[in-house]
């Protein structure tokens, strides 16, 4: 069987555009970017002009029409990625890719998925907000986008004057979410790359304005799509949650490890659902196993900031939209965050951070 | 204590005529010409998945280096004026072919002569 990408590459050459008066076509000025083919399903991305959304639309339709034409192929999905100038210079493109106003990306990743990542995020955040800092959320897990269920946003954002979105403003914070864009009973199947475009777009296209700390909540797990994030998002850190549970452990251990073939500092781990506090009695039980990534932490050489223990309270809490540290600001939990955030921070502080090389050219 | 990451430069230093960069680390530079960039490419195009892959590019002398990129943390693609695009360079892939420079070169020249290719 002949290659369908390039059937794909071929038959797209019929797309026609003209590139600053111009003509030519969409492949040759490479604007049509990441095709993946999965399960005679077609992936790409064209980059767009903002400037003339329609001609970009009117491509995509075409492009759209062609390649489902194409024998083998039953679905395609296109989407169009925003640039200002489809033909950049040469050396436009060599300033570094964020321009963002944001100071420090911090990942909040987890080996596995159920560990209570999203909650950690919102309550550390707000904690650091707290602790007088500007702070921005970006939930990027496509598997199953929760920030904002759990600050109780059900509105989409909307376009701010300068054709950005706002994210929305809640708590303290300022939230962005992958859930935004697409609708809640879609499945997401997006594939690495078009989830790294959409990422890198929420990063950018988002007036966050002058942001602190912008906290990535990303999707759980080590597979491609974590690993292209590590890689292509240029964080400052990134900090793993996990349960003290042996199997969360080993998971989490790979997250480490993920992040650490990227160059991307590892903050620490924090240990949630870390013991069992009844509601009735307040004993405290360790359901998990004691101190499981305390001691996980240390083996590999890495900073342990916290333990915030299982109580229905944050659950419930959680699921009304009130972050427990905005419910019960004096609870000792409230407290435990609040400690961590100031743990996060000043080994954000920390000299010894990431720094991006400065691309100069010699005058 | 955060690992420290030392294989980041602090500067990246393009050169005027685009045949060359610096990067410079915190107390030392390390300079790479754009030919011996573009011949070791850690491109799938130029290794290949294998040893026995390895293909040997040849007459690449004159050729620029027309865009950088960083990715992340940890590499940078390197655009080269002969169009070719898909090596993404680790940090510690430059550390390495700094510190093999003669090594690597001196057998680059070999395999030139005996696959009767040239430079230019």
């Amino acid at each position: 069987m002949p290659n369908i990408k390039h059937i794909i590459t071929d038959k797209l050459k019929s797309v026609n555009i003209d590139i600053n008066g111009k003509s030519t076509n969409i492949i040759d000025a490479k604007i049509v970017e990441d095709i993946v083919i999965a399960n005679k399903q077609v992936f790409l991305s064209i980059k767009a002009d903002k400037r003339d959304i329609e001609k970009y639309d009117q491509i995509k339709t075409d492009a759209h029409n062609i390649i489902t034409s194409i024998e083998g192929v039953e679905k395609v999905s296109i989407s169009l990625t925003a640039h200002s100038s489809p033909s950049p210079a040469p050396h436009d493109s060599s300033k570094p890719q964020d321009e963002f106003l944001v100071k420090d990306v911090i990942a909040i990743a987890s080996g596995k998925g159920g560990v209570g990542k999203s909650t950690t995020t919102i309550n550390l955040a707000i904690a650091v907000s707290k602790l007088g800092f500007c702070v921005g959320i970006l939930d990027a897990d496509i598997y199953g986008p929760s920030v904002p269920k759990l600050v109780g946003v059900k509105k989409k954002p909307a376009l701010s004057k300068n054709g950005k979105l706002e994210p929305i403003s809640v708590h303290g914070i300022s939230v962005m979410s992958i859930g935004f864009l697409v609708d809640e009973e879609t499945p997401m199947i997006w594939r690495g790359p078009m989830v790294i475009s959409a990422v890198n777009q929420l990063i950018k296209d988002v007036d966050w304005g002058d942001l602190d700390f912008l906290f990535i909540d990303m999707p759980p797990g080590t597979g491609d799509v974590q690993l292209t994030m590590a890689q292509r998002i240029a964080m400052s850190g990134a900090i793993i949650v996990s349960t003290p549970q042996d199997l969360a452990l080993i998971d989490a251990k790979k997250g480490l490890v993920m992040f650490e073939k990227v160059n991307v500092p590892i903050l620490g781990i924090i240990e949630n659902m870390s013991s069992f506090i009844c509601p009735h009695c307040n004993e405290e039980t360790h359901i998990f196993g004691k101190k499981g990534a305390e001691k996980e932490a240390r083996s590999q050489k890495v900073d342990f900031l916290g333990a915030v223990p299982l109580m229905s309270e944050i659950r419930e809490a959680s699921d009304l939209g009130e972050p427990f540290v905005i419910a019960e600001p004096e609870s000792s939990v409230a407290q435990k965050y609040m400690e961590i955030a100031e743990g996060v921070v000043d080994r954000i502080n920390k000299k010894d951070k990431t720094e991006k090389p400065k691309i100069t050219i010699e005058s | 204590m955060i690992k420290k990451q030392s294989s980041i430069p602090e500067n990246l230093i393009l050169s005027k005529n685009k045949r060359s960069f610096i990067l410079a680390y915190n107390d030392k530079k390390y300079e790479y010409t754009s030919e011996y960039l573009r011949v070791n490419s850690p491109s799938a195009e130029v290794k290949g998945h294998s040893p026995e892959q390895r293909k040997i590019v040849s007459s690449k002398r004159s050729v620029l280096i027309s865009n950088l990129e960083l990715i992340g943390n940890y590499a940078l693609r390197i655009t080269f004026s002969d169009g070719h695009d898909t090596g993404i360079y680790s940090w510690s892939y430059l550390k390495e072919l700094h510190s093999g420079y003669d090594k690597i070169w001196r057998k680059y020249i070999s395999d030139l002569r005996k696959g009767g290719l040239s430079r230019d």
